[in-house]
């Protein structure tokens, strides 16, 4: 009940934050998409991240309504005369603290969590973490459920009910990944709460490094808060069994990517403008895509029904 | 190669041999055994299931009271060459006996007649193997032990010449052991039909938290075991869309039991 409480707290400190934060800090969007590598420092935030590329219809061509991935790739295609350098700016009035936090997660990380993750690597097969990751990952469809209805794409919503259904049923508990694979093809609908703001078009605000959390802004904030909330993880009674099975999580998900935060840290001069650079490139791209998706999604169906599936010089 | 067609029809006619000997015998039943060739790809791979099967059975010295068992669970197998399978499967059943509460004596009234327990964990392991004899017909085997995790019991209130007491039944440590063999016969649309005999052992402890006179159950702690050993099971696996299959089998026995399962090949 107290430590309900205590997350109940920072979870409306947050909340408040992200209120504040949208009025003082205004931040201009770039056109077109910025190349960025998608290397996150260690945060929570990644426990959507996808588990695996996706894979093409067997005809070669891509489903664009259910491949984040794939969309990703398509824009980035289309937008290739543009596809310069741009850099996304974002606001960071706090970077004294948040250098000061940063820096306390990167010792939590070398200190703690990489040895624990390197020691629980030797000792765990990789499958069998791919199967822990994604029974979490299947736990947090509500999350993403919420999402996609939050932004209209019942497409996605639907997709993401069929994935739960089918991996909790036919994946022993979500441990497997069916729904993604083989005929069915029910790609994760990567998105969450803070990306459904940004589709609102709520400004992401300042960059805000939280301890243990890793890189955010106040937007993307409100996704812990959702997190909280939609995970059935954060349900589970006493509060030390409920931290015991997150951390476990996290060390789970850390083992997964060793070396992938330490790549980004040793090729940039300032690790901090390099981390907080990428997780913006990174949101905006995101949210970039969800855009494209929603708006390609809105135009299909605006089509009249007869102008669909019509092939090349033929009768539909 | 005439050796190799000799096998052949030396396999076939002692599976009917077994087939007869059995079925001769008295049948009964017991769970979801599932096609004699495994639904795994053919160069390897997992196949998982969800599956319900509704279990009817008679035990030994309480014979008059019908145990029943409805049984959900989840499958992992993996299977390879078309020939053999390995699988494991955990799940929920619960376990009821009708009239066992019961008061045979006009002294003794009961709060019910039924015993009827929590749902209980269970694991199965199994296996099976096939052997095609050409490219319609093949036979195969299946052997599959299950332990459930927890025991099934149930209470009931008694009052005896005015006098309330509480009494509790338990089947504890109850587990059985399968083994199957049957023929299989692959249809059109890759719709595959089984059929054959199976040899079935269950046992169990079952106690009675009281001493109270009148009613018409079994002994304390004793050890029971299903009162018939074989029985005779039929199925049909059916291709559903996108990878699923639907699996629905019966089996005869001292009672009949059925089930179906959805399954799913990667």
């Amino acid at each position: 009940m107290r430590a309900c409480l205590v997350h109940l707290i920072v979870i409306l400190f947050l909340t408040a934050g992200l209120a504040v934060a949208q009025d003082a800090i205004p931040v201009s969007a770039p056109q077109g998409l910025a190349e960025t590598q998608e290397v996150m420092p260690p945060s929570v935030a990644d426990r959507d991240q996808p588990d695996q590329p996706l894979a093409e219809t067997p005809d070669g061509s891509i489903d664009s309504m259910n491949d984040e991935f794939t969309e990703d790739e398509l824009l980035e295609e289309y937008t290739a005369h543009e596809n310069k350098e741009e850099k996304v700016e974002m606001a960071d009035p706090l970077e004294p603290a948040n250098r000061v936090v940063h820096e306390f997660n990167d010792k939590l990380y070398f200190w703690a969590l990489k040895p624990v993750a390197r020691g629980y690597n030797a000792v765990m097969p990789e499958p069998a973490r791919i199967g822990v990751k994604n029974f979490f990952t299947n736990l947090a469809f509500p999350g993403r459920f919420l999402s996609c209805l939050l932004q209209a794409d019942f497409g996605g919503a639907a997709t993401e009910a069929g994935r739960f259904t089918i991996n909790t049923l036919w994946g022993l508990g979500g441990f497997l990944d069916p729904a993604s694979g083989g005929e069915l093809k029910l790609q994760k609908q990567d998105t969450d709460l803070g990306q459904t703001l940004g589709v609102w078009g709520v400004g992401q605000g300042f960059y805000i490094v939280w301890p243990i959390l890793g890189p955010s802004s106040p937007r993307d904030t409100v996704t812990l808060a959702g997190d909280y909330f939609l995970y059935p993880v954060s349900y589970i009674n006493p509060w030390y069994y409920w931290f015991a099975v997150r951390a476990y999580e996290e060390v789970n998900a850390t083992s997964l990517r060793i070396g992938d935060y330490e790549a980004l840290k040793d090729a940039a001069i300032d690790p901090y403008i390099a981390f907080r650079d990428a997780y913006a490139q990174y949101r905006f791209k995101k949210i970039k895509a969800r855009k494209a998706k929603l708006t390609s999604s809105a135009s299909d169906s605006l089509l009249p029904a007869h102008s669909k599936n019509i092939p090349e010089g033929g009768t539909p | 190669m005439k050796n190799h067609h000799y096998a052949k029809r030396l396999g076939v006619a002692l599976l009917a041999i077994v087939f007869t000997v059995i079925i001769s015998a008295p049948v009964m039943a017991a769970g979801l055994y599932g096609p004699m060739q495994t639904v795994s790809r053919q160069q390897g791979g997992l196949n998982t299931s969800i599956g319900y099967f509704y279990h009817a059975d008679a035990y030994q010295d309480i014979e008059r009271y019908a145990i029943k068992q409805n049984q959900f669970y989840m499958q992992a197998a993996y299977g390879s060459k078309n020939i053999w399978e390995a699988y494991a499967r955990l799940g929920v059943s619960d376990m009821a006996m009708t009239g066992i509460f019961a008061s045979v004596n006009h002294y003794v009234t009961t709060s019910k007649d039924n015993f009827e327990s929590d749902w209980i964990p269970f694991g199965s392991l199994g296996g099976k193997v096939f052997y095609p004899i050409n490219a319609i017909f093949g036979v195969g085997a299946v052997v599959q032990g299950t332990y459930y995790f927890d025991d099934f019991s149930d209470t009931v209130a008694i009052t005896s010449g005015g006098m309330p007491v509480r009494t509790e039944i338990e089947v504890k440590r109850l587990w059985d052991i399968n083994f199957g063999v049957g023929a299989q016969a692959s249809l059109p649309r890759n719709i595959q039909l089984y059929a054959g005999p199976y040899l079935y052992y269950s046992e169990a402890k079952m106690s009675r938290h009281s001493g109270l006179h009148g009613i018409g159950y079994g002994s304390q702690d004793e050890t029971i075991e299903n009162k018939t050993k074989a029985g005779l099971l039929m199925g049909a696996d059916i291709p559903l869309i996108k990878g699923f299959r639907l699996n629905l089998e019966g089996r005869l026995s001292d009672k009949f039991s059925a089930g179906f399962a959805v399954s799913y090949t990667y």
